[in-house]
């Protein structure tokens, strides 16, 4: 078996196609969670042709396969784990990144999985056009990877995820056929398999193209950075502006504590007495934008806002979003490990999630700060610990998993963006009644009938299981 | 359209009984909301299951911009309840049609507003249906965002009553538009798109290219004036057929079909285009338009066309379910108790 992939990828004098050493595949072991499992061996083809060969062969033997791009997946999507004697081969995308055609004309990019989704936005900008989605990620993760989870990002109050933004999805399935969803004709007749594929998270083939629709770049663009007294207030002036009369293109919020440590670490002028910050985003033609960012200065100081301040220039803009995006940067620095949550609850009960999670933290003595898509009623709280510390590792899960309780509790559900992946899969058996899990695998056994592409992930094993497990055994943090 | 037996189920489980009822019988059925494109495909009498007493808003939350309704109703009843609160969902049809939500998504049909809105499906958080085999399931959820299993919400959307009869739907909202405003060029100028800032509507017609602009009502006016754009009436669509294909392959498909519009038979043919989409809507005689059929085809499109006196099929070989689509039908109506004929029609 390892000599057939070796054969089908280490062609053209090139010897560095299949990995199989203990140290070439210790990096193949996990994405950006805590799980992690050791792979048969770790594939790197360069080509779809080779991509089909190496999983014709995986089909032929059996094995089971785990497709991969950059690994910055938070849900263990990428994490190569199987049942002793069937530890699954990694695909990995990553040399497969070139921009196929940027069509201007027609607005749109047919792009290889492994390209860089900021080096689309790049491409794109040179001719006055953006690609919309934009998860924190974006300079490291890839577009195959953000169809596989369908990822989010700051602006997808108004943008929407990245599903809203893929045309045509070519998805491989494990016979090493080629399946262009959607994209012969637009819509009309014919199942939309595509948005079947976008969040498939490598359970339902690879893809290995996709065409993606860009949007003309903004000709004016209002920043906002807003100071509170209290998440409360925060919270409640994002439900006014979520009702006002024009939708804000971006609404994030940061809490004290999250302030406090970017604040060291970016100098993004964030108000240091605020126990929480708005950061809004208007977008589009100058007078709406103007009209926009009045109204949310308006609505901010009615909720008590302490501070407001627009951004005069792109430069004061760069520095707010700075503070945003340097998160994950300043908590690497401050702590030697975290755990990033993502749960979503209806946008009228973020107050009361925010608040509850306080609560957890507090109970599990763990310091959390709450970075959240707020206009989406997107939580991502920071678990921040230090694995040596003894039995931390217990009370994080503790807090992970009452978080997620808790979303469920408010109507809400278990991952907004980062997907199931093996880190959230346990808990669908209380996200879906048995009925409708069952719907999830009839489709899934549907578009992917072997069952070997990502095994182990997005669907619970046996259907309505109980208790969630955040490290699966085999696994180790 | 005749109907031997027809169900109007009040609730999800009534729902299920009618199905099983159906299964009994050995008949496999027709879901239908209002009717207004189910009776333009030809067909024969099947048995229908109506979603008419599947009536009314279940729970609006305008602080959430989510509305969940049951699939019968009417959506201009709900377009004006939502008024109410300054919101709205912009999928409407092209044609004020008594479309049901239900037949909204199930159609997916995208309306007018589709180049700045987006897609029905992408304004679906959540459906309730049942399937093939009777079972009561959901996909999605009430948060407008939601990773969490498959988006089986898109798969129902456009699924032509083929996977489940859709009986509760939860949808985004957003707020209406303050002024919005239709404006056209003089003669028709599909390349006006280009120097507008993401316009809610770009519509040519034989006469004019008509564009909607929902922005605030200065910038519209200096986009107007930019472009050279007098304000104007709503264009009004053909409603016979409806063409999809690639938009790169819309000037082509165009050009073809005016060589035949200059030909004498060919006169018989209407089209409106949104050329952003890739979309035409036609109106034209059975010849025309099975000549537009055979074009939009080559072009690796598909043409729609809804007159069952003109004797086309509604939905043509372009609609073809491959293997994949088989399977995925399959896996929620094992027994092809949901119209399985719909593509061959
Ligand atoms: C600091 C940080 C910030 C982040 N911020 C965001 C954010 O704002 N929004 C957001 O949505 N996510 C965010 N993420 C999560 C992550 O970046 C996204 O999930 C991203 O889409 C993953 O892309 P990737 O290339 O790293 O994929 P990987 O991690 O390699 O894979 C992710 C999943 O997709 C599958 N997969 C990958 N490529 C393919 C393919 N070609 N075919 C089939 N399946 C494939 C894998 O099997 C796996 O299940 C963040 C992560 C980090 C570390
Ligand atoms: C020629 C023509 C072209 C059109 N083009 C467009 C267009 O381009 N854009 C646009 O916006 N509108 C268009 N429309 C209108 C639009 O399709 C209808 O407004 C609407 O979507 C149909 O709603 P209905 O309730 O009448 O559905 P029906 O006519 O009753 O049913 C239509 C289909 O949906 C299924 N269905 C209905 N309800 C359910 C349910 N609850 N569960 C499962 N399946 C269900 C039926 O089985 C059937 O397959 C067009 C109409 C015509 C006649």
């Amino acid at each position: 078996m390892l000599l057939r992939l070796r054969a089908i990828l280490d062609t053209d004098g090139l010897t560095d196609g299949l990995r199989t050493s203990h140290l070439g595949r210790a990096t193949y072991r996990r994405d950006a969670s805590f799980l992690n499992a050791d792979p048969l061996a770790v594939a790197l083809p360069r080509t779809v042709e080779q991509t089909a060969e190496v999983l014709r062969a995986c089909r032929d033997h059996g094995i089971p396969i785990t497709p991969r791009a950059a690994g910055t997946g938070l849900a263990g999507g990428a994490t190569p784990t199987g049942e002793a004697g069937a530890r699954p081969v990694v695909v990995s995308v990553a040399r497969m990144d070139q921009l196929r055609e940027l069509d201007v004309a027609n607005r749109r990019a047919w792009v290889e999985p492994g390209l860089v989704n900021a080096r689309l936005g790049r491409a794109a900008a040179a001719h006055g056009l953006r690609f919309a989605p934009d998860p924190a990620s974006q300079i490291a993760a890839t577009l195959g990877g953000n169809v596989a989870t369908n990822a989010g990002g700051i602006h997808v109050l108004t943008y929407g995820v990245m599903s809203q933004h893929v045309l045509a999805v070519e998805l491989m399935d494990l016979d090493g056929e080629v399946h262009l969803l959607d994209g012969r004709a637009p819509e009309q007749g014919g199942l939309d398999l595509r948005a079947v594929s976008v969040g498939g998270e490598g359970t339902l083939g690879i893809v290995v193209g996709a065409c993606l629709r860009l949007l003309p770049a903004p000709p004016a663009t209002g920043t906002l950075l807003a100071g509170f007294p209290s998440l409360d207030a925060a919270a409640a002036t994002v439900g006014a502006l979520v009702t006002s009369d024009r939708l804000p293109d971006a609404v994030e919020l940061m809490d004290a504590r999250a302030i406090e440590l970017v604040e060291g670490y970016a100098q993004a002028g964030y108000p240091q007495d605020a126990a929480a910050v708005l950061l809004l985003e208007y977008e589009g033609l100058p007078a709406g934008v103007d009209a926009g960012a009045a109204t949310a200065e308006r609505l901010a100081s009615e909720h008590g806002a302490t501070s407001v301040v627009r951004a005069a220039d792109s430069d004061q803009r760069a520095r707010i979003w700075k503070g945003r995006k340097a998160v994950a940067g300043a908590i690497a620095k401050q702590a030697p490990d975290f755990y990033l949550q993502d749960v979503v609850v209806p946008r009228s009960r973020l107050g009361e999630m925010l608040d509850t999670v306080v609560t957890i933290g507090e109970r599990e003595r763990l310091t959390i700060l709450n970075v959240v898509h707020a206009g989406d009623g997107n939580l991502h709280p920071f678990i921040l610990f230090d694995r040596r510390e003894p039995d931390v590792l217990d009370r994080v899960f503790a807090a992970g998993h009452d978080i997620v309780e808790t979303a469920l509790r408010l109507d809400g559900t278990v991952t907004g963006e980062h997907g199931v992946g093996i880190e959230k899969r346990d808990f669908l058996g209380q996200v879906f009644d048995a009925d409708s899990l069952a719907v999830q695998q009839a489709v899934r056994d549907a578009i992917e009938p072997t069952r070997l592409a990502n095994p182990d992930k997005v669907l619970p094993t046996t259907v309505g299981c109980g208790e969630a497990r955040m490290v699966p055994e085999g696994a180790w943090v | 359209m005749t109907t031997s037996t027809s169900w109007e189920p009040a609730d999800a489980d009534e729902m299920v009984a009618a199905l099983a009822d159906a299964r009994s019988a050995g008949q496999a059925v027709e879901v239908r909301g209002s009717g207004s494109v189910l009776d333009r495909i030809p067909g024969g009498d099947e048995p229908v299951l109506s979603t008419a007493a599947l009536d009314g808003i279940v729970d609006h939350a305008p602080e959430d911009l989510t509305v969940t309704v049951r699939a019968g109703m009417a959506f201009d009843e709900l377009a004006q309840e939502l008024a109410q609160h300054g919101q709205e969902c912009p999928i409407e049809p092209i044609v004020d049609d008594g479309a049901t939500v239900g037949g909204r998504l199930a159609t997916g049909l995208a309306g007018p507003r589709q180049l700045g809105a987006g897609r029905v499906r992408d304004w679906v958080l959540r459906v309730r249906f049942i399937t093939g085999d009777g079972h009561p399931a959901s996909a999605g959820g009430v948060t407008v965002k939601d990773v969490t299993g498959y988006d089986v919400c898109r798969l129902m959307t456009g699924s032509w009553g083929t996977l489940g009869v859709i009986t509760e739907v939860t949808l985004k909202l957003r707020p209406i538009p303050r002024q919005p405003a239709w404006f056209a060029t003089e003669t028709p100028d599909p390349t006006v798109a280009a120097r507008l800032y993401r316009p809610a509507a770009v519509v040519t017609t034989a006469e004019r290219t008509h564009v909607l602009l929902e922005e605030h009502p200065d910038d519209a006016a200096a986009q107007a004036a930019d472009a050279g754009l007098e304000p104007a009436a709503a264009p009004t669509f053909p409603a016979t057929a409806r063409a999809a294909l690639d938009p790169a392959a819309l000037p082509g498909f165009l050009a073809e079909l005016q060589h035949a519009n200059s030909s004498p038979e060919g006169a018989a043919l209407q089209v409106t285009a949104q050329g952003q989409l890739g979309l035409c809507h036609l109106d034209g005689s059975a010849d025309a338009l099975a000549r537009a059929r055979s074009v939009v085809e080559r072009h690796g499109g598909r043409l729609l066309v809804l007159d069952p006196a003109l004797g086309l099929a509604a939905f043509g070989s372009g609609h073809a379910p491959d293997a994949m689509t088989n399977r995925v039908t399959a896996a929620l109506d094992p027994d092809g108790r949901l119209a399985p004929w719909r593509w061959e029609r």
